[in-house]
This record gives structure tokens, sequence and C-alpha cells, in this order.
């Protein structure tokens, strides 16, 4: 079922057991589990079917620290989230990444990827993926991996007959939930803004935040400062421990043979460490993107190069000589260290329509990640020259030790993580393993807010692989609570409001 | 340890071994040079990361 409006929704009388906030890949996945399972679920979507001006000016805040996208660009506030706007890359996040780095305060998740691969078929349907190659070492520094350039699904249109079809599941367009009501242990329900106005509060059973890696810290940060503390009651971690993935260029490469290196139908490989060089040189998780040039491009690689160090230039030319047929751009994305400093504050000057302050986000880069990307480039470089596959000049500006590139392009990959992130002591995170939030019953959090590192790939297929797992982890809560209430006698939920659901 | 002690080698025992450790100097070269990671068989020249055989 769709609803234009809350209005329309409330009128239904359709009464969900689970309420979803945010309709991204994060929040759809877990609705299509718990329908398919029989639970009633309700999506609350804050935005529209499509883009709109509007909607999106929800989005607008401020950027405090390092240049990094406007926030009303780097995300989409409509059905699918800013699946609308996804490239299609992925991967999932490497084993190594989830292993607590000693040389990196605050690494490490409280689950394996081993928790992880049993839905990986599943994830790979949703997002209708080949299936993964293995990574192939390619020195005993540095590995080729495979990430997939998928077409990228929209969830809003790929899922938007599914939901509309679905007897268990209500899509609701247009109802903004601007914060969350609870008493320290549990969620008794929300505020929310609908068709340009307050709607008053709604009451839930189970509560799933999916905003999105931004939003899902403002909305908690808000409902804990709207209820004293009552939705997210350990709160010293929330809105903290924000990442990207920073983006750059970071030198060019001229390869031996143009064959040598085997590219994608894009032009492109990938490649990164193993973690034996991270532990040695302890540094981050990077992914360097080798993009080759069309032979003009070497041509003018090599030309730089006599003017500027003819000596090399003449060595290229004649070490290599006929050998030398291919150039390539080198790109680098990398793990960014998880520092509490950077974050999802609340703007004390700028509110929204709905009341809801907006974003101020505190986003540097550190001096680990400087070091990550210098290493990087040069453990690659070596591996090239090494093999005789190539040989790789390093961008002037890391060579130089000067400040990172201002351009707009190269300042990260809209990857949004951290702020509620996932592990055990809830002074430095703020869900556990299974996404619940810590001390609260019936709150969990979805999507790439959950990250408590980033690792160096695109984040969608974990966050989808996360939110099958939420899916199925919701399907035994719900039924055990169902249990032990009913041992009880008592079908109601254990405090809260009374709410028949759409099976009663 | 108790009961045991360290008995000094002779001056000639002593000449004997410079003898040999020098002798020994010219097949120290033919040993594989160790793997290191401070970039001592790498040269960066104008940013290009190079072996140093490239260079030499």
């Amino acid at each position: 079922m769709i609803f234009d409006t809350f209005q329309a929704f409330r009128s239904a009388e359709f009464a969900p057991k689970v309420v979803i906030i945010g309709s991204g890949p994060a929040g759809i996945t877990v609705a299509r589990k718990l329908a398919a399972k029989g639970v009633a679920v309700a999506i609350f979507e804050a935005g529209g079917e499509q883009f709109s001006p509007q909607s999106q000016a929800f989005y607008d805040g401020k950027v405090i620290g390092d240049p990094y996208f406007e926030l009303d660009d780097t995300r989409l506030r409509q059905l699918g989230g800013s699946s609308g706007h996804w490239g299609g890359w992925c991967r999932l996040l490497d084993a190594e990444d989830f292993q607590a780095k000693p040389w990196v305060a605050d690494s490490g998740w409280p689950i394996a990827r081993s928790d992880l691969e049993p839905f990986l078929a599943e994830t790979g349907d949703i997002l209708g993926l080949p299936p993964l190659q293995a990574d192939a070492p390619l020195s005993k520094d540095i590995r080729w991996v495979h990430l997939i350039k998928s077409e990228p699904v929209r969830f809003g249109e790929k899922y938007r007959s599914e939901l509309a079809a679905s007897p268990n599941l209500a899509l609701v367009l247009d109802t903004y939930v601007t914060a969350l009501k609870g008493d320290g242990t549990q969620v008794s329900g929300f505020d929310v803004w609908s068709a340009g106005a307050p709607q008053g509060a709604y009451p839930c059973e189970y509560a799933v935040v999916a905003t999105g890696g931004l939003e899902n810290s403002r909305l908690l940060l808000w409902s804990n400062e709207q209820s004293a503390g009552a939705v997210v009651p350990h709160a010293a971690a929330l809105g903290r421990y924000w990442m990207e993935h920073p983006h750059f260029q970071c030198g060019n490469a001229v390869l031996t043979d143009a064959d040598s290196i085997a590219t994608s139908d894009h032009n492109d490989a990938f490649f990164s460490p193993t973690w034996r060089a991270m532990e040695r040189k302890q540094i981050l998780n990077f992914g360097i993107r080798l993009i080759k040039m069309p032979y003009e491009g070497m041509k003018m690689l090599v030309a730089n190069l006599a003017c500027t160090a003819p000596g090399t230039a003449e060595w290229v030319s004649e070490g290599l000589g006929q050998r030398l047929k291919c150039a390539a751009q080198l790109h680098m994305a990398w793990e960014q260290a998880p520092t509490a400093e950077n974050g999802v504050q609340l703007s004390h000057a700028r509110r929204d329509a709905g009341g809801v302050p907006r974003i101020e986000l505190v986003w540097r880069k550190n001096d680990l990640e400087r070091r990550t990307l210098a290493e990087g480039i040069r453990l690659f470089g070596q591996t090239l020259a090494q093999a005789d596959l190539g040989r790789v000049r390093i961008a002037d500006w890391i060579a130089k030790l000067q400040d990172y590139p201002v351009e707009r392009e190269e300042l990260g990959g809209n990857h949004h993580m951290g702020g509620t992130r996932m592990g055990t002591d809830p002074t430095t995170s703020v869900v556990d393993r299974n996404g619940a939030v810590h001390g609260m019953r019936n709150l969990y959090v979805a999507g790439s807010s959950v990250f408590p590192t980033s690792g160096q790939c695109n984040p969608t297929m974990t966050i989808v692989a996360l939110a099958c797992r939420l899916g199925d982890h919701l399907v035994e809560k719900i039924a055990a609570d169902e249990a032990v209430a009913s041992v009880k006698g008592n079908d109601a939920p254990a405090g809260g409001d009374v709410i028949p659901t759409a099976g009663d | 340890m108790p009961g045991t002690s360290r008995q000094q080698p002779s001056r000639r025992a002593m000449l004997n071994q410079l003898v040999a450790a020098a002798a020994a100097l010219p097949l120290i070269r033919l040993l594989p040079a160790a793997p290191n990671d401070q970039h001592d068989e790498w040269v960066e020249i104008d940013g290009w990361i190079l072996k140093r055989s490239d260079v030499a």
C-alpha cells in the first residue's frame, strides 16, 4: 500500500508492528524482509515519490572543517533515498576491515565479515550483482581487488510496485518524523510533520531509524534533546565518529604493456593494501583506482615529464622503449580514521521548516590519513616497478607536502558513515551488534551510520547486507517478545501505547 | 653459572679470528641484501618512484 500523505495513512487504520523511518536501501530492505515474514510494517518517508527542491531544502546544513559537498547536494530526500543518485559501485567490506587495528584508536567491529556472508546471495539479488571474484595478490603489499560496477538500483523505482501490492506493508510519503519519544528503556512513538504542518504524535511498538548517514544522527540528537536523553540513554558517541572516503587524484603511471594490468569494461582496475602492509606501515586501508588513459594522454604525460625532468623522461622512453604503450591516472580513496571529533551537531541558529535544528557537520582529515595516502601511493609505485609493470609518478601536491587540492569532484564519495556506530562499549558506540540502541528495547538503527570504521570501498553493499541481517533479527526478536507476552497472558507490548497489529 | 668460568682467549687466537673475518668480507657482499622498508632500494626523482637500478 502506498499513501501520499500521513492523513490518508491514518484514515486507513493500518496498524504496523514496526515503523521504519526512511525509504532508502536500508529502510526498504528491512521492510521487505519483515513484510515477507508477515510482519505489518510501515515506512515513513519524509520526501515524496520524486525529487523536489522543497523537500531537498530540509537537508541544507553547514560544514565546519575541511571542504566538503553541500549537505543538500550529497544526499536525496525522496522515495528510495540516496539510491537515486548512487553510482552502482559494489563490494563488501574486507574481512580485515572488521578487525581492530591496534595502531588505529577505536577501530574494530563487534561482528565479523562472516556474520554478513550468509546474506551475500540475498544482497546480490537485491542489487543485481554478478558473482564476486576473489582478490589477487600483486605483491606482498598490494592486492588487486574486485569492485563491481553494477547497474545502480534505484530502490524507489525497483520496489515501488512490490511495496504497493504488499498487504503487510504501508509506504507513507510526505511523512517527516521530527522526533522520537522514549522513556530511557523504549520508544513509544514519534512526532510527525506532514503536509506543511505538525500532525501530532504517532505510537509505535518497534522503530527502525533508517534516514541516512547524516540524518540518523540528527534525528536521534534532536530526539534526545527533546526528551532529556530518554531516546538514546548512552549518548557519549551519538553523532560522533563520522567518516567519509576522501577521494583525490594521487598520481599517474606509465605502464610497460597495455595488457600488463587487466582492466574492466570501464578501463579501470582497483588495488588495496594487504593486512601485512597496513600493519607494517601502521596505516589505514585504501583503494587505488587505475584508469587507463588514451594514447594522447600517455604522450602528454611523457612530454610533461620531459619539460620538468628530461633525464627521467629519457630513461622512461629509452628504458621502456617499444613497450611503453599506455598511461594511467591514479585516484585514491581511503579509510578514514574514526575520530570522535568528526561528527554531526545540531545548529543552535538554524532550523528547517519542521522546526528541527539543521546539521552542522564537523569534518577533518587527520595526519594518519595523510600518511596513508603518501605511503599508499609509494607502496603501489614500488609494486609496479618491482614487477616491471610500469612506473608511477606521485602527484606534486603529495610529493611536495602541499595541502589537499580543493576540487569539488574529488572531495569524497558521498559516503556518510558513523554517528551511530556499532559496538559493545556504550562510551564509544550507540548501537549493539544487532543495530539496537544501547539500553533501548525496541529502537534500532539501520544504514551506514552504524559503521564503526569505514574500510575503503563503497558502502552500499555492506548497508544492504546489514539490513538483511537486521530484518532477520527483528523477525526473531518480535516472535520472542510475543512468546514472552503470551506466557505472561498479556498481548500488549511491554510498556508504551497499546496498538492493534495488522495480524490481530 | 656457579662452578664455571670463562677462559680468556689467547692473543694468537684473537689474531686468527680477525684474519678470518677480514677474509670473509668479500663473500658478505655476495649475500642478498636484506629487504628493507626505508626506500633504500627506491629513489624518487621529480615524483617518479624508480628502482635504484633504473637510474644507476
